[in-house]
């Protein structure tokens, strides 16, 4: 086994750290790693976002801080950081405090059960996917509670927008994942990769998204829904609800917010990949899945995946919340549900 | 032979009429006061005439009256009425003639609020205009008052806002919201996230510009003062303000001149009407068509330097005609900006239309049916989406309208989809007629001299097709070489009430936006008349001293 957990305790054995200290340090160290890993993420989305949407709507996108802008979200952090942190009066003092915390901590846990390469995974759960979906859903609670606790009419439609959302999609979400595990039979994310090792022909190589195109369009649908893009922006749903549960928000703790909404980004898109694009294995059969390169091809799906989603948050009109709620339960959840049928009909032939 | 229209109207009138003052496509009656809610019940249920818009003067000077006018339009026989009633100083009130026609609202209350004549039995009396520090029983547009007056504040006048229905709660849309680009308020009542009643409150901008008009500026200047009504559609308005002083000082201008003020007409409703698809967008939070309509915007934009100077504010027009020509030498340069704009909006308008989520957003929201509008006295595009086949360029030719070959579009939709539409008709029409206005604008001067006396307290009134609807304005000479009252009425002052009426029960939250701003709503252009006060605007419990002592401190407790 390679990776940073297993490569810690081999050094701590070396140096003869006490073994009632290993465990915690090793935590601290692995979060740490991931919580600069989750800053460069961020920052790097949030300048390519912003000039890649630029580019699609023929403006220039900031150019100005740095090199082609590359230093834009270091002013903007910069600038978030000093930014006076207001707490409404009429606000819920200690949940208006909680939320932004919460909906970090889902962003920053799902990090610990992505393989990020060969064996380059935090902590390989055997309920990894369980996990995933189980911490996602806390996202919306942290939504919830910042709606509510800002006592804003806009803040708490926002919130109220987001619960009917996440019943909504979690549902199919769910249940078009089952495809999925049913195939590679395990729960845990690194056996899903190995499971689709191979190739047909030599060439194409075995990914889910082969097996299961209508689990795949299900379930990005429904991770659109869950990251609250375009077109499923409601909650913010800036002209009707001016920025919707955060609107109360400033400084340090509405950058919270935004970091958890790139984070989930990226993350989301890392699931997508080792759920049905194969992770970190290459994009073609025959090339040998050398540990070195693992990450590499690993990181350029994500991005291709990333750059998808940025492409739909430019190209489509906001959907109403009675269109997406008809949507999920009216066409997603029948839709995965034939899918799961049919997967497992497919399976007992 | 068929009688005319204003044969028609004369005999109903006929036992009651004081006096009758006919004009060429015009018509003055002073009836009674007491005759006023039935004047107005033949003249809107009867004959059917469209409400235009209600004027007050204050005439004292002139015969010892308040003068208040309801004037009515007959579209199909480019006919205007003004049913003028003279209101005494000494018991200033007159029969509300709003719940026999809702348009009027507004207009009334304006009267009650700038020249203090009561409309008696209106349904809902409160301010419209003045602000909430504003002393009652001072009346800015009586003469009396000077422009630049400032009355001490008061307090006891705030607006109030209806309560919302039992069991909704009020969700402010405004003053200051990311989608409006200017204040306004709605207040939307909401159960949930569907919208059970509205109401509305404007009118935070008010420049003082008719009081400015009518006691500043002489008839030369007020041109570029109209033209600052608007941020986007000025032009017409100062089209439409020589248009009437033109009529009523008898001053023929060159045909040249005419080609030009509908050249830049046009192009104005070109800008206009791609600003708006673009917000449209934007709204509905496609925010990349957003940038590409303002991208094929900007040859236009570019298009208005080239032929008046100015990207806008054209400054083109005098009383009398225009102040240049188009040269000859850029009008091939012109033609290329013309087809390429028409390309690009086709194209554009095409990924517009063909996306299955924009047509889920807007198909069957904010609907206005025929009947509502014949009575908000809806207009433009908002009128003609909904199957009302008025525009004052072909219903009230003026300026070279007579010459050119165009489509008026309607389609029945009644939707805001519909008045999409309808824009992006109207659109290719204007881009058509401008290619054909440059390939016969004709040679020769574009201005005459005019007399510098006009002769006095000669009225008239105007209208041109804006590209949000007809913007009208009355005006009476005056002494002094400037008008003795002049008013103005953007479309957008008919069409905002009728917002309210578009909020019909299954409205969501999300549908409101999109159907606030489906009038293409010009805030600016219905709020332009007051004078000048920078303190109150939203400090409803604060005094501006309170104000200020609050900035100093830094916001802080």
């Amino acid at each position: 086994m390679y990776g940073l957990g297993p490569l810690l305790e081999s050094l701590f054995k070396k140096i003869g750290v006490p073994t009632f200290w290993a465990e915690p340090l090793r935590a601290i160290i692995v979060s740490v790693v991931i919580l600069a890993f989750i800053m460069v993420v961020v920052m790097v989305l949030l300048w390519l976002l912003r000039r890649f949407i630029a580019y699609m709507q023929s403006r220039l996108g900031p150019n100005r801080v740095g090199p082609e802008g590359i230093l834009q979200p270091v002013a903007d952090a910069t600038k978030l950081l000093i930014k006076e942190d207001i707490t409404p009066a009429a606000a819920d003092k200690v949940m208006f405090s909680v939320a932004p915390v919460l909906i970090f901590l889902p962003a920053f846990l799902v990090y610990l059960v992505i393989p990020f390469g060969k064996g380059m995974v935090a902590k390989d759960f055997h309920m990894g996917i369980v996990f995933v979906l189980a911490v996602g859903g806390v996202t919306s609670i942290a939504i919830i509670l910042a709606g509510w606790a800002s006592n804003n009419k806009y803040s708490i439609l926002g919130g109220m927008r987001s619960a009917a959302q996440l019943i909504a999609y979690e549902v199919p979400m769910v249940i078009s994942l089952l495809g999925v595990v049913m195939l590679a039979g395990t729960f845990k994310m690194g056996g899903i990769v190995e499971a689709q090792s191979g190739g047909f022909w030599g060439i194409l190589p075995r990914w889910f998204i082969f097996y299961q195109p209508i689990g795949f369009l299900v379930f990005f649908i429904c991770v659109l829904a869950e990251l609250g893009h375009l077109p499923f922006d409601l909650p913010e749903g800036e002209s009707e609800l001016v920025a919707g549960y955060n609107v109360e928000y400033s400084g340090m703790r509405f950058a919270l917010f935004y970091l958890s909404e790139f984070s989930n980004a990226f993350a989301f898109s890392a699931i997508i990949v080792t759920l049905f694009l194969g992770g970190w294995k290459p994009p073609l059969a025959f090339i040998p899945d050398w540990y070195i390169l693992s990450p590499i091809w690993f990181l350029s799906k994500v991005g291709v995946m990333v750059l998808l989603l940025m492409w739909l948050r430019a190209s489509i009109v906001r959907t109403r919340i009675d269109q997406l709620l008809a949507l999920g339960w009216k066409v997603l959840l029948p839709v995965a549900l034939f899918n799961f049928l049919l997967t497992g009909g497919l399976m007992l032939v | 032979m068929a009688i005319t229209i204003e044969e028609r109207v004369l005999e109903k009138f006929k036992d009651k009429a004081e006096k009758v003052k006919s004009l060429p496509g015009r018509l003055f009656i002073d009836l009674p006061r007491d005759f006023v809610k039935e004047a107005a019940r033949i003249m809107f249920d009867e004959l059917k005439a469209r409400y235009t818009i209600s004027v007050g003067t204050d005439a004292r000077p002139l015969h010892s009256n308040f003068e208040v006018l309801h004037f009515f339009a007959f579209d199909r026989d480019n006919f205007r009425v003004a049913l003028r009633f003279l209101v005494p100083p000494d018991d200033p009130r007159i029969d509300s003639i709003t719940p026999i026609v809702p348009g009027a609202n507004w207009a009334e209350r304006e009267i009650r609020d700038f020249i203090g004549v009561e409309p008696v039995g209106h349904p809902d009396p409160r301010r419209l205009v003045l602000p909430d520090d504003w002393p009652e029983g001072v009346f800015p547009l009586r003469k009396e008052v000077p422009y630049n007056y400032q009355p001490p504040s008061t307090t006891g006048c705030e607006f109030k806002f209806k309560e919302p229905p039992p069991g909704a709660t009020a969700l402010p849309i405004g003053p200051f919201f990311p989608i409006l680009e200017e204040p306004i308020q709605f207040r939307l009542f909401i159960e949930g996230e569907n919208v059970v009643g509205a109401d509305h409150r404007g009118f935070y901008v008010h420049r003082g510009i008719e009081k400015l008009g009518e006691s500043q500026l002489t008839y030369n200047q007020i041109p570029f003062l109209a033209e600052r009504i608007c941020g986007i559609c000025g032009f017409t308005h100062s089209v439409c303000y020589c248009q009437s002083v033109e009529a009523a000082g008898e001053i023929e201008i060159p045909l040249p001149a005419k080609y030009i003020r509908s050249f830049c007409l046009e192009m104005e409703r070109v800008h206009s009407h791609l600003l708006w698809l673009g917000l449209a967008c934007h709204i509905l939070g496609f925010d990349t068509l957003f940038m590409q309509f303002w991208r094929i915007r900007e040859p236009i934009m570019w298009m208005a330097e080239r032929v008046t100077g100015n990207r806008k504010n054209y400054g083109m027009n005098l009383v009398g005609g225009t102040r240049r020509n188009i040269p000859e030498e850029i009008r091939e340069e012109l033609l290329r900006v013309i087809d390429q704009t028409e390309t690009e909006t086709l194209e554009l308008c095409k990924t517009l239309l063909n996306d299955s989520a924009f047509i889920a957003r807007t198909k069957e929201v904010g609907i206005l049916t025929p009947e509502e509008v014949r009575l908000t006295g809806a207009l433009g595009p908002t009128a003609r989406a909904s199957g009302v086949d008025i525009d004052v360029r072909r219903d009230h030719p003026y300026a070279a309208y007579p010459y050119l070959d165009f489509e008026v579009i309607v389609l029945d939709g009644c939707d805001v989809l519909s008045r999409a539409l309808v824009r992006v008709y109207e659109t290719i029409e204007s881009l058509k007629m401008m290619r054909q206005i440059l390939k016969e604008l004709p040679e020769g001067p574009t201005l005459v001299k005019v007399e510098e006396e006009l002769p006095p307290y000669r009225e008239y009134m105007s209208a041109t097709e804006s590209p949000r609807g007809e913007d009208f304005h009355y005006i009476m000479l005056g002494e002094n070489n400037r008008p003795y009252r002049w008013k103005v009425r953007a479309p957008s002052y008919m069409n905002i009430p009728s917002i309210l009426w578009m909020f019909k029960p299954g409205t969501t939250i999300a549908d409101a936006p999109i159907t606030i701003g489906s009038i293409d709503p010009c805030i600016s252009c219905t709020e332009r008349l007051e004078i000048i006060d920078r303190s109150t605007g939203e400090s409803k419990f604060l005094s501006q001293k309170e104000m200020y002592e609050i900035s100093r401190r830094g916001g802080r407790k």
